[in-house]
């Protein structure tokens, strides 16, 4: 008798992150299948249309570039600490910081040319996030405390803020008692690149290149990877521990932040409490994927943006939201699932000693 | 081993007639670089406690880890109580009545010690209080002093191990291994857990006691086995009538002197001065009492000693990565005492740790990744690290050092034992230190990688570097140091000179139980 099992591989298959990205997506797409069967659609139409809007058309992938972009800059957050070993689960928050601080910019600087304005918020909003993180960074670096805990905890309080502020001071006069912010002016908006798409696009490409330049070639991406790999090694060859878990999550903060910055600027209309739309917790999903590796974020984050627009889509056939969340979640559970055999290949050990436990 | 014969003896007396419980016969496992065991073998009576003795990396904790189905053995035969066993799993063990207690604990912290105790072992819903009052009179039967409701976090680690062996109790083990258990205890709670074995064997029970503390073993064990190089050098011998000082040369061996002794060097200024140093260990207990030792340039000087004895807090105070309570550390005229890891190195101090991996290397990284550890900051174009010299480096010192590797991008997990440390001492060498702090060196390295590194560090003594070579290989140290200092709970206790000292005297030394050439 014989059964398998998993088994480490020494090596991480090269190419096996992509590669399971199409096996989960090929296993979601059939299992799929059954369920839309099952709630009464046709399974062609619908993957159909979730093609041709997410990617079949360039006014399509203008959408689901827009949609990438905020998904990218989380999952860059999420990756720049996870590739020390350290988990930003507050991307959400920091992204809620960073429109606060953009909003806040853009009241102070309302005659302001767009050129000034848009780059002056977006430093706000990188510097609102970092703010945002930086009591769990230091508490972190000083007295260990954990940061998962942190960094979630601050979530609910910078929603909160954004409720306060939008119910109170930053309440529209012309809202007719709607809790909404007034709306941005036209020169702080980040101009379009094509379509719908916005020149974020552009800049979160350049961000997600520099950091994955950094990690890869510079003296501080190398001493993360030492850091990351192991704090002991990190502390016998002369890096300082304490500072690199402070600048990491600050400035993973920042990267979140500037995620809202860019969603804020891009593609809303004025800070809401929705603004962040779980993209602080798809970011999560999105650096696990990509191994946390920057480099890997991008195009992660594209394949993400592409489903969740995909799946939206199919609601105005009348496939309900539900069934449109569990394809979403077979896709990226597929993908994940996946993932593992790139690290683990199944062996079939013989079970010769199956009878000594009786 | 032809010792095995001339000084195993029959059991005495008052376990003449009991049957074997645990009968290993034979065992051999191999793990990538390193056989653990090389044909050992174990037979422990019904109703005694057993040691099973040897030095760090004799193979003890595999040989046990075999019995309590932890591993499988590549060769050889488990027996329990006369039936010849396949453990698959801990479980199978556990199944057959064999239960290990481990030197890292397994337990729950935010559970109660009751709840900890029963875990995975009711599979029904229980009443809290029968749970609670039933392991407090489990508890009470052997001794084990606990309170069943409190939370395992507020517990000592004495406390603690009690859980572990209530666990193994409660699973109604009749043969209980338990893995160095005193190396979490004060002296008090050792005595104790004395007791309670001799209770439990008392009751019929079957104790199996790893250890490398001798007068632990004297104090309340029935038989003692020794092992070393994975090998059974000494079986069932009875506790009562073997003096401490055979078991401690058994333990570290009686081979005859090797006679390829480097010859001596011209020995020159002092270069490592390490003055009434003293530190705190990893529990925050005092490890290390005011040491003095000095190295000078073109001499090995070896510490010798039993594992735990502040040797490993030695080498980290020396090296910068453990803060000191105390005393003073100077390299040649620099003083190192504040100094950080990095400045110690860039000072002309190399150290090579006793963890390669975790500590020297880092894991996952790539070979010139770590090639690069200690120099990177001068492999750097502005923020930008030169990739280019960084690979020439790296390629230097797989050259230089004969580094078996693959391509230099790819992680170091695929590199055997010696090649690892072959790349972490080359690294540490080839800055030119002027002193080399060598912590285990050799250890679990094969027969050529042991001696590719003593080559090295004989090398270096050549070229007049102060080398300080921590080990646990007594062979090793009396080979190569030209000095040789034995540590002894945290204090030098003695200094041999290693071409005329006695081993029987140094393991004496070694144990506490100096008579000569002791230096306090």
């Amino acid at each position: 008798m014989s059964r398998p099992v998993l088994a480490r591989r020494d090596q991480v298959l090269r190419g096996g992150q992509p590669l399971a990205f199409g096996v989960g997506l090929l296993v979601a797409l059939v299992v799929g299948v059954v369920l839309l069967m099952g709630s009464g659609h046709d399974p062609m139409r619908v993957y159909e249309r979730m093609f041709d809007a997410s990617l079949g058309s360039s006014r399509a992938w203008s959408v689901t570039l827009n949609r990438a972009v905020p998904l990218g800059l989380a999952g860059l957050a999420v990756a720049v600490a996870g590739s020390m070993g350290l988990w930003n689960i507050g991307a959400e928050g920091q992204i809620m910081a960073g429109a606060i601080g953009a909003t806040w910019v853009a009241r102070i600087g309302e005659g302001w040319p767009g050129p000034v304005l848009v780059p002056a918020m977006l430093a706000a909003a990188v510097v609102g996030g970092g703010l945002l993180a930086l009591g769990p960074a230091v508490a972190r670096a000083r007295i260990g405390v954990n940061e998962i805990i942190t960094t979630l905890m601050l979530n609910e309080v910078a929603l909160r803020l954004v409720q306060w502020l939008i119910h109170g001071r930053w309440k529209d006069p012309d809202s007719h008692g709607f809790p909404l912010a007034p709306m941005l002016p036209e020169q702080g908006r980040l101009p379009n690149l094509f379509e719908r798409a916005h020149v974020g696009v552009v800049l979160a490409g350049v961000v997600i290149a520099l950091f994955g330049l950094a990690a890869s070639r510079t003296a501080w991406g190398y001493e993360l990877r030492v850091a990351g790999s192991s704090g002991a090694t990190a502390r016998y060859a002369g890096i300082s521990l304490q500072r690199k878990i402070l600048t990491v999550l600050v400035v993973s903060g920042g990267v979140a932040g500037l995620a809202g910055g860019v969603e804020l600027t891009g593609a809303s209309d004025r800070i809401t409490e929705g603004l962040s739309n779980g993209f602080g917790f798809a970011g999560i999903i999105v650096a696990a994927l990509a191994l946390m590796r920057p480099s890997g974020v991008a195009a992660v984050a594209l394949l993400f943006g592409a489903v969740q627009i995909g799946g939206q889509s199919i609601q105005t056939m009348g496939v309900s939201s539900s069934v449109s969340t569990i394809l979403q979640a077979l896709i990226l559970f597929g993908a994940i699932a996946a993932g593992v055999f790139s690290r683990y290949r199944v062996e079939m050990v013989s079970g010769d000693a199956a009878e000594a436990a009786a | 081993m032809n010792e095995t014969d001339s000084t195993s003896c029959s059991p005495t007396n008052s376990t003449a007639h009991r049957p074997p419980a645990v009968e290993l016969s034979g065992i051999w496992k191999r793990f990538p670089g390193v056989v653990a065991n090389a044909g050992a073998h174990l037979t422990v009576l019904t109703g005694t406690v057993h040691a099973v003795l040897g030095e760090n990396g004799a193979g003890k904790s595999t040989l046990m880890n075999v019995l309590a189905g932890v591993y499988r053995p590549d060769e050889g035969e488990v027996r329990i109580d006369g039936t010849a066993r396949h453990f698959r799993s801990p479980a199978d063990a556990l199944a057959a009545g064999v239960g290990m207690v481990h030197q890292e604990f397994r337990l729950v912290p935010s559970f109660t010690v009751a709840e900890n105790v029963v875990l995975g072992a009711v599979d029904r819903i229980v009443r809290r209080q029968s749970i609670e009052s039933a392991v407090g009179d489990l508890a009470e039967r052997f001794g084990l002093a606990t309170d069943p409701v409190r939370p395992v976090w507020q517990l000592s680690m004495g406390e603690r191990q009690r859980v572990e062996i209530l666990k193994a109790l409660w699973r109604d083990a009749r043969i209980l291994i338990l893995d160095e258990p005193t190396a979490v205890l004060t002296p008090g709670e050792a005595d104790e857990l004395g007791g309670v074995l001799r209770r439990m064997a008392d009751d019929g029970r079957t104790v199996v006691f790893i250890s490398h503390k001798l007068h632990e073993v004297t104090g309340f064990c029935d038989e003692a086995t020794v092992l070393r190089g994975g090998e059974t050098v000494a079986a069932s011998l009875p506790v009562d009538g073997t003096d401490a000082s055979t078991l401690a040369g058994l333990m570290v061996g009686s081979a005859p002197m090797a006679n390829e002794r480097p010859p001596p060097c011209v020995v020159g200024e002092p270069m490592l001065e390490v003055e009434a140093l003293s530190c705190l260990g990893d529990r925050g207990l005092p490890a290390l009492h005011e040491v003095d030792l000095t190295v000078y340039s073109g001499e090995i000087v070896g510490i010798a000693g039993v594992a735990g004895n502040g040797q490993r807090e030695l080498a980290q105070a020396i090296a910068g990565l453990r803060p000191t309570t105390g005393g003073s550390v100077r390299l040649g005229r620099t003083d190192l005492t504040t100094s950080t890891p990095r400045q110690r190195f860039t000072a002309g101090l190399g150290y090579i740790p006793e963890d390669r991996i975790g500590v020297g290397l880092a894991p996952r990284l790539s070979v010139t990744d770590n090639a690069i550890l200690r120099t990177y900051t001068s492999h750097r174009k502005g923020p930008f690290l030169d990739a280019g010299a960084a690979t020439n480096h790296c390629q230097h010192l797989v050259d230089r050092f004969g580094v078996r590797t693959g391509p230099l991008d790819e992680p170091i997990a695929g590199l055997s034992g010696g090649n690892l440390q072959r790349l972490l001492v080359g690294r540490e060498l080839s800055d030119h230190p002027q002193v080399v702090v060598a912590a285990q060196p050799t250890r679990g390295l094969d027969v050529q990688g042991v001696k590719a590194i003593q080559d090295l560090l004989v090398a270096e003594r050549g070229a007049g570097v102060a080398v300080l070579l921590i080990s646990e290989d007594l062979d090793e140290l009396l080979m190569l140091a030209d000095r040789l200092l034995v540590m002894h709970d945290g204090r030098v206790v003695a200094e041999f000179d290693p071409e005329s000292a006695r081993r029987h005297t140094i393991g004496e030394a070694m144990v506490g139980h100096a008579s000569t050439g002791v230096v306090t």
